[in-house]
């Protein structure tokens, strides 16, 4: 009866093309968009410029400058004058500026209006090259960045699509939950559902029956979004393959339960599509699909550990960026997915009606 | 016997929709569920093919306890919904492949019930055509090949020809002649009398999640129908009406009160008129099963009275 269903559900998907653009198509724009706005991490071959002025001859603006150009991820934008830096600064041009005046202190031209999660990095890194520019002697190294014993070494050049594409892949990843639950409403208006009960089949298989074949439907999106990421965008899977698939095996049990949970409240097709589209959107949002947790203030970030999507994240990231993670150490996205899967199955079950 | 309710009945919170139904269903027999909307009817079928969970009482199929033994009882059984349970996007036999496989029909087996049920609704022609694209009639007929795709001993058509041109409703007549021609037993429900009178053998008339008459036509008739009679009044028609109600089951239609008396004509008629009306007309209408309907339940089956 399963592998009827199957065959069945797919097929039905197969003919329904709004079904397959918001399931492949949707999310692969959401991952060129994304990716396209965050340009964090080196992203190779577009360094982000600094506008800079100094006066012709000035040896503190040519150290700063020559320091400029040697820092990964930064290159001098030499401008005509200081009024010029402030300009392209002020109307986005360029995230931040530098103005070297004689006699005077440095001047980092840059919104302080800004958020300090946003601005803060900026700030920091170019105070540190400026300061290394202008120390009067050169000093050995006094500081050298390590991750402590346990937490594996990232990857060297973190693009964005590392993030965007785990990112949207969890968000449209658990819009399947929706899908489930638009086909059990869709069934119970048409009558199918009546006819289902009235044959020789067990409740659960009737129930088993409807969310094995979007499980796999799921896991194919899923495939289809990290394969994209990894043939188009260049995304790296620093870990293991496997605790990639285990953590996609379990985002997607997780959203099996949640769409029986969507389907045990009943309704309509209607009243599911207006519905379920907002608590997945603000699940989504709350746990970092769209902007990561990172930037979030601490008590966001926490907050987010209440949906199953900041735990699918956190896993993701591990295995994209971390060499060498193993499902080992991703053992805590694991559990709490299942976990998650485990209640929103069981709250579904506990509230499905067969017979309305 | 095919089917037996014992005790069936329904209730959804304080509501009773259905009582406490007995009935037995002869095997090879067409038997008619007859009653308005809202009578029942779809209840006390859902409930027999195991889609709602009764309240009391029991189902037996072909001598299998639907609780005791459900997957025994449901292989036995067909049911047609009166929605269309369908897929639409999917072709003819696609839809039926997949109600087949239900049945555990499989490879062989179920391409050749697929074909035949195919063939009896005659829709053998159109079998790789979306359902979207098939007429209300053909998709009528669609519901009645998925119930029958594994040809159950017993075919539940819960009323199947609503919304179809007639053309589409011979149609659906003659399957179900074919089918008990073939043996199989079918309960049909259906809130038209005369397609319970063309086709059916026996007719049990639901009314307010009861059962009233139990029967052949024949019986029903005889049993309900003879005393039945319109009279057309003039005066105070509403006056007249109150003062017969004593006599006899009563019904009003504008000038017209259609009657059966309860003991003889002479006190209804002496009632009526002590009441200030006169009688201008009076009508014997000949005995058939809607006169028998209205003498039962004191309404015509289309008044949505239920």
């Amino acid at each position: 009866m399963i592998g009827a269903t199957i065959v069945k559900d797919v097929w039905l998907l197969l003919r329904d093309r709004g079904r397959l653009l918001s399931l492949f198509a949707l999310p692969v724009v959401f991952i060129v968009v994304f990716g396209s706005m965050f340009k964090f991490g080196p992203d190779r071959g577009t360094p982000r410029p600094i506008a800079i002025w100094h006066a012709t001859g000035d040896s503190r603006g040519e150290a700063i400058e020559r320091a400029l150009a040697s820092t990964p991820g930064f290159t001098p934008q030499p401008l005509a004058s200081a009024g010029a830096v402030r300009s392209a600064v002020a109307h986005d041009e360029v995230g931040a500026g530098l103005v070297i005046e004689e006699g005077k202190v440095v001047e980092l031209v840059i919104d302080l209006g800004a958020p300090v999660q946003v601005r803060g990095p900026l700030q920091g890194a170019l105070t540190g090259v400026v300061m290394r520019a202008l120390a009067p002697v050169q000093l050995p190294p006094m500081i050298e960045p390590r991750s402590p014993p346990g937490i594996a070494k990232p990857i060297d050049d973190i693009t964005s699509f590392q993030v965007t594409v785990p990112g949207n892949a969890v968000l449209f990843g658990f819009f399947i939950a929706l899908t489930v639950a638009m086909s059990f409403a869709h069934e119970r208006s048409t009558g199918t559902w009546r006819r289902l009960l009235a044959a020789p089949v067990p409740r659960w298989q009737a129930l088993l029956g409807k969310l094995v074949p979007y499980l796999l439907i799921g896991l194919v999106q899923l495939a289809f979004l990290f394969g994209l990421g990894a043939l188009l965008f260049g995304m790296k899977i620093a870990g293991s393959v496997w605790a990639l698939v285990a953590l996609t095996v379990a985002v997607e049990l997780c959203a099996m339960g949640l769409g029986l949970l969507f389907a045990s409240f009943g309704g309509s097709e209607r009243q599911i599509g207006s519905m379920a589209p907002l608590v997945l959107l603000v699940m989504g949002l709350v746990g970092g699909c769209m902007f990561p947790r990172l930037v979030m203030p601490a008590f966001m970030q926490k907050a987010g550990l209440v949906v199953p999507h900041s735990w699918a994240l956190d896993g993701y990231y591990a295995v994209l960026v971390r060499e060498g993670t193993t499902i080992a150490d991703i053992a805590p996205s694991l559990v709490a997915l299942c976990a998650f899967a485990v209640g929103f199955g069981l709250l579904g079950v506990l509230r499905f009606r067969f017979e309305r | 016997m095919m089917l037996a309710l014992r005790g069936l009945g329904k209730d959804y919170g304080e509501r009773v929709a259905v009582k406490a139904i007995d009935l037995d269903v002869e095997r090879g027999e067409i038997f008619g569920l007859l009653g308005p909307n809202g009578a029942g009817k779809t209840t006390t079928i859902s409930m027999a093919c195991g889609v709602v969970t009764p309240s009391r009482g029991s189902v037996s199929i072909d001598g299998h306890d639907l609780a005791r033994a459900p997957f025994a009882a449901k292989a036995k059984l067909g049911l047609v919904p009166q929605d269309l349970a369908l897929f639409d996007d999917l072709d003819a036999r696609q839809n039926l492949r997949y109600f087949g496989a239900l049945y555990k029909l499989r490879g062989k087996a179920l391409a050749e019930r697929v074909a035949w049920a195919l063939g009896v609704v005659g829709l053998a022609d159109r079998a790789r055509e979306p359902v979207k694209k098939f007429s209300g009639g053909m998709k009528r007929r669609l519901n009645i090949a998925a119930g029958l795709v594994h040809e159950p001993a017993l075919l539940v058509l819960d009323e199947p020809t609503v919304g179809v041109d007639p053309q589409s409703r011979n149609h659906i007549f003659e399957t179900v002649r074919a089918l008990k021609q073939r043996g199989m037993t079918i309960v049909y429900t259906s809130h038209y009398m005369e397609e319970v009178e063309a086709l059916c053998d026996r007719i049990a008339i639901l009314d307010h999640g009861s059962l009233i008459a139990l029967g052949t036509i024949g019986e029903l008739v005889q049993r309900h129908a003879s005393k039945a009679m319109t009279l057309e009044l003039a005066g105070d028609v509403e006056r007249a009406a109150r003062a017969a109600e004593a006599h006899a089951s009563v019904v009003r239609e504008g000038v017209l009160l259609r009657v059966e008396p309860k003991a003889g004509l002479a006190p209804l008629i002496a009632a009526i008129e002590g009441s200030g009306a006169t009688i201008a007309r009076i009508e014997s209408r000949q005995a058939n099963l809607e006169t028998a309907f209205l003498a039962l339940t004191g309404h015509a089956l289309r008044d949505g009275a239920a």
